[in-house]
């Protein structure tokens, strides 16, 4: 197995299912934005879920303002967008989006004979992190807009050459 | 008698939006973030169906499944696996392991009524009419 065999156009793969998935659970319409101008964030809320497998490796980050993060959680939980909802809520709702993104990923990898496994989720808060990949790892960087609001999905990865 | 239906899941949104689901219909909802503590609820209740996510901590869903199908008590217990991950091999993987069915995430809540009404027989609070029967599927 090698990266050629692994071959998956994960940009297209991505950003059709983040749609689907913020259209089935959320009931909300989000759009994949082409300037590939990603936003600036002064409070900042990502979901991560790593996958793992002999030929690949990566993880995936869901990267949103905590004001539209809280948005979100609302949708997902069918209470009014300016409903104070918790950080825990809000956690767990960003983390079962990134799942969901992740899963179909780890999916879409292993039909393609990438056998891979996923970490569950864990959500990093604040504002002034950064998130780097090492100089082998690829990077896709996709970006979305939502009633005017950018917010990003992010994914590492990297194939491992075997014989 | 109230349909008991027991809901594992890591994720607490999952939860509320499989009981936001069935709240409508006459039956008993119990909630387990673990396999382990999932396993705990089954040995005590004895639900008519059990919703089992897969990656979970503590103790992933295909672990508490193995152990249910190895109690005589438990064994016969209808379970639905809901999983994010869609992948051809994922699905023959869980329907080798003895479910009765699977939702693939992202779901529409009609989509987790139906597949729940095909394994037990919801029926509404109110009218506690029937829900209309769709096809019934065989449990593996």
């Amino acid at each position: 197995m090698n990266a050629q065999t692994c071959s998956l156009d994960i940009r297209h793969y991505l950003g059709a299912h983040l749609v689907d998935v913020f259209q089935t659970m959320l009931s909300i319409n989000v759009t994949a934005v082409t300037d590939g101008r990603p936003p600036t964030f002064a409070e900042r809320v990502t979901g991560s879920v790593g996958f793992g497998g002999n030929q690949v490796t990566g993880a995936v980050y869901l990267n949103l303002s905590a004001r539209l993060a809280s948005q979100i959680a609302a949708a997902m939980l069918r209470l009014p967008p300016d409903e104070t909802i918790g950080e825990t809520e809000v956690n767990d709702v960003i983390g079962e989006c990134t799942n969901m993104l992740a899963g179909g990923l780890k999916s879409a990898l292993c039909d393609k004979g990438c056998d891979c496994a996923v970490s569950t989720p864990a959500i990093i808060r604040g504002t002034s992190f950064v998130i780097e990949s090492l100089p082998d790892v690829q990077r896709e960087l996709l970006v979305f807009d939502y009633n005017g609001v950018r917010f990003t999905v992010e994914v590492h990865i990297k194939f491992n050459q075997t014989n | 008698m109230p349909i008991k239906i027991l809901s594992v899941d890591d994720s607490r949104t999952i939860r509320l939006i499989v009981g936001r689901s069935l709240r409508p219909y006459d039956c008993v909802l119990w909630e387990a973030a673990n396999g382990e503590e999932g396993l705990a609820v089954a040995v005590r209740e004895k639900p008519d169906l059990i919703l089992l996510d897969v990656t979970m901590p503590v103790m992933d869903g295909v672990t508490m499944l193995a152990r249910l199908k190895e109690d005589p008590a438990l064994k016969a217990i209808p379970v639905v696996m809901l999983t994010a991950e869609s992948g051809r091999d994922n699905v023959i993987t869980i329907a080798r392991l003895g479910v009765c069915d699977y939702l693939i995430k992202p779901f529409k809540e009609e989509q987790l009524i139906d597949k729940v009404g095909r394994a037990v027989q919801l029926q509404k609070k109110e009218a506690a009419a029937p829900v209309a029967a769709p096809a019934p599927v065989v449990c593996f």
